[in-house]
């Protein structure tokens, strides 16, 4: 394994991504809002200045901060954006943070950006490029990353291998870690028709230091594709394949909801992740 | 065909419906690019709205959805940043309501002051550091004065009162407040601490900001403002204008440095 960078020590916790809607709650002066930690997204604090930014910092005084990018495009055939790397490294720097995440996709090539997580073909080219970008990346900032697992609406006729088997492989040549979202595996599970515990089954879970839990779209019979929307409240289906992971998982695990739409008020998320808490704690 | 290649087939099907499937390609990967495509529009088109509030309440839903569409048409992104995708769209406001000028300038400033809210903090140099720093200046010193100002201030000539527009399109609107100037006039945008905020100016004012901030000096401020084969009586009043304009701007927090 190529393991250059200082391992990240498991971190146990339940928490949520940072929204600003619930920007007066975490910095309210009269209680402290009761997560083990937030995630942010990277790119919405890779800027030079203002409020925001602020925030952020006084955020990180009270609890820890994950940062997830969205852009890193770590699956591009044409490498990454140093650009990019620099302004991350910069925040990373600034943040100290338990951690740098990012997903298993790819959002551009050299002349447009999608700004949106796309599908690889799971090939052993896509493979050695994807491990290419991660030792640029994680050389550039100096520290291991984790990489998220993601939702997907098609595979393509040439792939070698499955996406489990994917991530093991990057992994072991590049010594990352895996950001596990239950979700996730069930909607391509549900997309794709594979099977959501030989996904598990098949990870090298002992990388795993990160979980998320998202609601997503159903299908429907004239749209027979599940969207990942991170618009509602996790599904009963997620909650058992979230309890049966964590039963798969020897070493504590950071857990958190996300919500990206229809962000309801902060003590509904509390106790939605209230249920992650006592699903972990139900005897395996 | 290579990862690159793939890629670039990739993003051309999800930036353009009449790109032809890739070889293999059946109707369920039909079906998954349309959600790519859906997230790839709906993505962009959330981003204008969140940034072009005014905008839309000013120019109305139908219209300021084509305004979108069009922009993300002709200005596909390509920065890593997706609140890039606004930039420019001024100019195409300016292209779709060519009689309207007051879109293209609310746009703008709306752009402008989004810009302004993640600029590099500054400490203003106030007009107190500029007393004490100038105290000792000759003629030669203030020939060759230059001003740092605040990183991202902009400013734009404007043929409409848009303190008023602005105002009127905000919650609690009774209505819309559209004034037109007989002359255009001047809109200075920047930012006091972390709130953008903006002031209408005089077109003179307008093109002395941008004079300074492109490099010019004080002297040549001077020359500017006083025109063509100026008088004494002229070159007189242009350095009492270009001295309360000073004035204004370190009254204002924009400048936070000198060039000496």
């Amino acid at each position: 394994m190529n393991d250059p960078h200082p391992p990240i020590a498991p971190f146990g916790g339940f928490g949520l991504g940072l929204r600003r809607a619930h920007y007066d709650d975490f910095l309210s002066e009269t209680s402290r809002v009761p997560v083990d930690f937030v995630e942010v997204i990277s790119e919405n604090y890779m800027i030079e200045g203002g409020r925001q930014l602020r925030i952020l910092e006084e955020v990180r005084e009270r609890h820890p901060v994950i940062l997830h990018g969205v852009s890193m495009s770590i699956g591009s055939a044409g490498g990454l954006d140093d650009g990019y790397l620099a302004r991350l490294k910069a925040l990373a720097e600034r943040i100290e943070p338990l951690w740098v995440s990012d997903h298993l996709c790819w959002t551009r090539t050299s002349a447009h950006n999608s700004h949106d997580l796309l599908p690889l073909p799971l090939t052993g080219e896509a493979l050695d490029a994807v491990c290419a970008n991660i030792d640029h990346a994680q050389n550039t900032l100096g520290r291991a990353m984790l990489f998220e697992n993601p939702s997907s609406y098609l595979t393509f006729p040439e792939d070698e291998m499955t996406e489990w088997e994917f991530l093991s492989e990057m992994a072991r040549r590049t010594g990352c870690y895996t950001l596990l979202d239950v979700n996730n595996i069930y909607v391509a599970s549900r997309n794709h028709g594979f099977s959501a515990q030989d996904y598990l089954a098949g990870l090298p879970l002992d990388r795993v230091r990160q979980i998320h839990l998202a609601g997503h779209d159903p299908a429907t019979q004239d749209r027979p594709v599940i969207i990942d929307t991170h618009d509602r409240e996790v599904c009963n289906p997620v909650w058992d394949l979230y309890a049966q992971a964590m039963q798969m998982i020897d070493q504590p695990v950071a857990t958190m909801i996300e919500r990206d739409e229809h962000i309801p008020p902060l003590v509904d998320l509390l106790t939605e992740l209230d249920r992650a808490r006592g699903a972990k704690l139900e005897p395996a | 065909m290579s990862l690159a290649d793939k890629q670039a087939a990739f993003v051309r099907a999800i930036l353009d419906d009449s790109t032809p499937l890739p070889e293999g390609w059946g109707n369920s990967h039909a079906l998954g690019l349309s959600v790519y495509r859906g997230n790839y529009r709906n993505a962009l088109m959330g981003t204008l709205e969140s940034t072009y509030e005014r905008t839309a309440a000013y120019i109305g839903e139908e219209a300021f959805r084509t305004a979108r569409i069009n922009h993300v048409i002709a200005n596909p992104p390509s920065h890593w940043t997706i609140d890039s995708a606004g930039e420019g769209f001024d100019q195409t406001c300016a292209k779709l309501f060519p009689n309207n000028a007051e879109v293209a300038e609310l746009a703008w400033l709306e752009w402008t002051m989004l810009e302004l809210a993640t600029a590099p903090n500054t400490k203003p140099f106030t007009a107190q550091d500029f007393a004490e720093a100038s105290a000792a200046f000759g003629d030669a010193e203030w020939m060759g004065l230059g001003l740092e100002f605040q990183p991202r201030a902009a400013t734009r000539r404007v043929t409409h009162d848009l303190t008023a527009l602005w105002k009127s399109l905000g919650a609690d609107s009774e209505g819309v407040d559209l004034r037109g100037y007989e002359e255009p006039q001047g809109c200075l945008a920047w930012r006091e601490g972390e709130r953008p905020t903006f002031i209408m100016v005089d077109a003179d004012n307008t093109r002395a900001f941008e004079a300074m901030q492109n490099g010019e000096r004080y002297g040549d401020l001077v020359g500017l403002l006083a025109g063509d084969q100026p008088d004494d009586e002229a070159i007189q009043s242009a350095a009492q204008r270009a001295g309360a304009m000073l004035g204004q701007w370190l009254n204002e927090g924009l400048v936070v440095g000198l060039d000496l």
